[in-house]
């Protein structure tokens, strides 16, 4: 595996220049093209507020702010895992003409679209400090809000692991992209994302069986969007239909536990994509 | 067992998995697997060839002889089935048309692209940038993507990257049979060039003038296998023989 690793060092070159074309096509009208893909998040996050606010009665203050916190990730995990299905399909004519480490076709996906999700964070906090000017009373940033670097690399290295894996098998077996993305689907609702991880712990399952929170939050997805919330953002009371729970604190063992798995699981999806990625250019 | 030897293939075989059923969904395999049928083809059967340093080599054989598989294990885009291929030098590969091109960069972006690919630096290419536009003879094109440039530009392009690059073996597989006349001549001269400069060629044609006139070595592969190698005049003719033709004489 280190051979393998020294050997894409010596093409980062082409890396660089696969992302720059990636992100050529994502900005085609520069700044307008960055703000037009931002649409897409910020729509359905103002959609989903409303349907909170007024629909479920829940009256947590600076809602939107903390459906944002976990949609932004979300979406950054579900675009890694469908671009970097295609992504080796939509380079096997270049694979077949020219030496270079197959992995570079999959990360040029993670890494443009982490570029990406680090440009929406930044309007993330942009929108914060709007908020604040607004009503200062959630302040933008929290000494927690350091903890971010780890988050993405924990993230990454999850994305990472499951894109490889994809890549790789969606190569052979073209219908493994369907099968992410009714799985993707799915992961959306058994993600704290338009809901709170407290409302799952008071939950009358998780209340007779604790472990069902711990099993809930054995989805990576479920603990990374929690500790999204909890470290960019103030904790404070969830109030929803009258009811109202104090904030869990942040979780840091299932943390752990998590960022254990998505190394596991980039480990096993490099060792599986170097097994693989010889018979791509061969596939029947 | 030689130290000049810039190309060293050792009992290279390779096989591919052909499969009748088509079985690229998990949903196929899943409904159809008592039905699966792969079948081995074995393309290679065990070659060993030694390329000197500074030797212009011409690959001879019908289609389907395995020429090409050799050429794409050479420039390590297949992995041998066993056996060994070692290369001592940078290869610059021209494998069909449009040796790994991207077809919506430009021809600009494409020759860094296809640089950096091959282990050039942006200084580096950047240095050499004029010379393969000029060489090309595309620089009324050179900034419209490569999707839009017919067969015989893409091949010009190709083969103006793959010279100039300062690359120590050139493996070419039939490319400049779409260039026309005049781009031709042009290369010969330019494969002459090369060849006093020491660099490696090998090269896969089916074009006999073109290997009499370069050609040091010529090695004729058929079902897999090394049937003759030797000075092109005798394998040229005995494979001219094989298939039945006269050998065209010289002018």
């Amino acid at each position: 595996m280190l051979g393998e690793l020294k050997e894409l060092w010596k093409f980062r070159e082409m890396l660089v220049t696969m992302v720059q074309r990636e992100m050529k096509i994502r900005y085609k009208n520069s700044v307008v093209g960055f703000f037009w893909s931002l649409l897409n998040p910020l729509i359905t996050v103002a959609v989903m507020t409303v349907v909170f606010k007024y629909f479920q009665s829940n009256s947590t203050p600076n809602l939107g702010a903390y459906v944002l916190a976990a949609y932004l990730p979300y979406m950054f995990f579900q675009l890694c895992l469908l671009d970097s299905a295609q992504s080796v399909l939509n380079g096997l004519d270049l694979a077949k003409k020219i030496y270079f480490p197959r992995e570079i076709l999959p990360l040029t996906m993670i890494v443009s679209n982490l570029i990406h999700f680090v440009l929406a964070l930044a309007v993330f906090f942009v929108y914060l400090l709007g908020v604040y000017i607004l009503n200062p009373q959630v302040p933008p940033f929290q000494v927690t809000t350091l903890w971010l670097p780890v988050l993405l690399v924990v993230n990454v290295a999850l994305v990472t692991g499951l894109g490889l894996i994809i890549s790789a098998l969606n190569t052979f077996y073209e219908d493994v992209k369907y099968i992410v993305s009714v799985l993707l689907y799915l992961l959306f609702f058994l993600s704290p994302i338009m809901y709170f991880s407290e409302s799952v712990y008071h939950s009358p399952a998780a209340a007779s069986h604790p472990w069902v929170y711990t099993l809930y939050h054995l989805n990576p997805v479920a603990t990374l969007s929690t500790s999204y919330r909890k470290l960019l953002l103030a904790s404070q009371k969830v109030t929803m239909r009258g009811e109202s729970w104090d904030p869990l604190p942040m979780d840091w063992t299932m943390f752990g536990i998590t960022a254990a798995m998505s190394f596991a699981i980039l480990l096993f999806g490099y060792h599986l994509f170097n097994r693989l990625k010889w018979k791509f250019v061969e596939r029947p | 067992m030689n130290a000049t030897a810039a190309i060293e293939i050792r009992e290279l075989r390779k096989e591919f998995m052909l499969s009748h059923s088509g079985i690229n969904s998990l949903k196929t395999m899943l409904t159809w697997w008592r039905k699966r049928k792969v079948e081995r083809l074995e393309v290679l059967k065990g070659i060993s060839l030694d390329v000197q340093s500074g030797e212009c080599v011409a690959v001879v054989g019908r289609n389907g002889a395995g020429k090409s598989t050799l050429l794409s294990l050479l420039a390590r885009v297949y992995k041998p089935t066993s056996g060994t291929v070692t290369v001592h030098g940078r290869v610059a590969p021209l494998l069909e048309l449009g040796a790994g091109f991207h077809p919506d960069l430009t021809g600009v972006e494409n020759i860094f692209f296809n640089g950096v690919i091959l282990g050039l630096t942006r200084s580096e290419i950047q240095e050499r940038l004029e010379t393969i536009i000029d060489f090309s003879e595309l620089r009324s094109h050179i900034d419209t993507p490569v999707r839009t440039y017919s067969s015989g530009m893409l091949a010009r392009l190709g083969f103006s990257i793959a010279v100039n690059i300062g690359a120590d073996i050139l493996l070419v597989d039939e490319v400049l049979a779409v260039g026309d006349l005049e781009f031709e001549r042009k290369c010969y001269t330019k494969i002459d060039e090369l060849r006093a400069a020491g660099a490696t060629i090998l090269f896969v044609s089916h074009h006999l003038e073109s290997i009499r006139r370069v050609a040091d070595r010529c090695v004729w592969l058929k079902d897999g296998l090394i049937t003759q190698t030797g000075d092109p005049e005798s394998v040229l003719a005995a494979y001219v023989a094989a298939a039945g033709g006269e050998v065209p004489e010289l002018p």
